[in-house]
């Protein structure tokens, strides 16, 4: 088998390679010391700041498409590394608690697309959907399980006006997990009584409405939920998706974010690695920690 | 990309930032305006005008503020306080569809068809 940065974690539950439903990471969690490389790269290049920087946006664009951007060795990252693994595990474990076994595409796993629609480039979003599409359909793929917001965005609300007949299944894993609420609460092996406060992501609550589902898991897996000023459907944005060219901007509105929610709870909650990776930045500093659901799923199966 | 279908964004985009009623409600609650400390064209109701005044070309897209665009997070926070009336796309939407408009050169600049 191929070597694959995003397959590493996949070692361990050894899920099947083919299945009618298929649990896709779009590599979003595997992703992350990759993304905090290049942003740190392009930040030292300022291309966006020169009047030609448009042209740089949309060879940015170009690379994404090839992969290239994420092909470069990544620095110093091994905890955050080790973090996505245990992440991704969680999820997987949690979902087989109550009887789900997704298949898992391996080295063959697409990304979304979703930073080519962020910045517009339609052209570049249609050839990738359909190739995508055709990738998914090749497996026999009926139902998807994401395990982030944009990705679930991209496959749900965008895929679909691109692909005539489309007709792939999509759920975020937390609305999959809350259905199954009390068997969830039965195989829970260690409740972890403990407050955390909630960081809910743009993409979870306002584009996908999924919201209650991560406070009713919380609930059984034992966990109290405090909620900031800024909640539910008025979330405020961790300024992640920006991060790639405004590294300035994204600083100032993420420091905002961290302090209304550390004025909370020193445990905070996220459900989302764009949000994990702009507010963990802080975790030393401000002596707070930045869960993602998917470790405490960890903990707790 | 065709000339026609330029032409039908750019009048789509105009016909829906004119529902826009300067309310302003937007601005407040918009991240990356709190961020740039009330620099006006990095709010919503600010990229709307520039998006404006790029299809009716008074900026041209090589223009700095044309850079306000992308500093949206695409957070939806605008779409939750936004007053227009009858709008067939939401605030964050007309920001991404104006970025769709520069990349494929759809508004005046260097290399850019005449609008
Ligand atoms: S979607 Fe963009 S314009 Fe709207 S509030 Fe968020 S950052 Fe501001
Ligand atoms: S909230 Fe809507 S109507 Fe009001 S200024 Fe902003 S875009 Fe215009």
């Amino acid at each position: 088998m191929k070597t694959v940065y995003w397959t590493e974690w996949a070692r361990g539950p050894n899920l099947p390679r083919s299945g009618k439903t298929v649990l896709l990471t779009a590599r979003m969690y595997q992703m992350l010391p990759y993304i905090m490389q290049v942003t740190g790269l392009i930040a030292s290049a300022k291309p966006f700041v020169s009047r030609s920087g448009f042209g740089a946006m949309v060879n940015l664009g170009n690379r994404i498409m090839g992969d290239k951007i994420i092909r470069l060795k990544s620095l110093g990252s091994k905890n955050i590394r080790s973090k996505s693994k245990k992440i991704l595990l969680g999820i997987t474990n949690a979902l087989s608690t109550i009887g789900q076994r997704p298949a898992y595409l391996y080295e063959d796993e697409p990304y979304s697309g979703v930073l080519l629609y962020d910045l517009g480039l339609d052209e570049y979003i249609e050839e990738h959907i359909v190739k995508v599409y055709r990738l998914l359909k090749r497996h026999n793929v009926k139902k998807v399980i994401g395990v982030d917001p944009h990705t679930v965005f991209m496959l749900k609300e965008i895929y679909p006006r691109y692909i005539e007949d489309y007709d792939i299944e999509v759920k975020h894993y937390l609305e999959i997990l809350s259905e199954n609420d009390e068997a969830l609460k039965k195989s829970c092996k260690k409740s972890l009584e403990n407050e955390f406060v909630i960081h809910d992501s743009c993409y979870m609550t306002r584009e996908l409405g999924i919201i209650e589902q991560a406070r009713s898991i919380s609930a059984s897996l034992g966990i109290t939920i405090l909620e900031p000023g800024n909640t539910k459907l008025d979330t405020a944005c961790c300024g992640g998706p920006i991060e790639y060219a405004f590294r300035d901007l994204t600083e100032k509105v993420s420091t905002t974010r961290i302090q209304e929610l550390a004025n909370i709870s020193k445990n905070i909650i996220v459900e989302c690695p764009i949000c994990l990776i702009n507010l963990s930045k802080y975790e030393k500093e401000m002596g707070i920690k930045v869960w993602d659901m998917g470790e405490l799923l960890l903990e707790a199966f | 990309m065709g000339v026609d279908q330029g032409q039908a964004i750019r009048e789509t985009l105009l016909k829906e930032i004119g529902k826009c009623r300067a309310c302003r409600f937007c601005v407040d609650v918009c991240p990356a305006y709190q961020a740039a400390e009330w620099v006006e064209n990095m709010s919503p109701y600010g990229r709307l005008q520039i998006l404006k005044y790029l299809i009716n070309g008074t900026l041209n897209k090589d223009d700095p503020l044309v850079y306000s665009l992308y500093t949206c997070l695409q957070c939806g926070r605008c779409n939750r306080v936004c007053q227009a009336k009858g709008q067939d796309l939401e605030v964050s939407n007309l920001v991404r569809l104006g970025k769709y408009l520069l990349s494929q050169g759809l508004v005046k600049g260097k290399k850019s068809e005449k609008v």
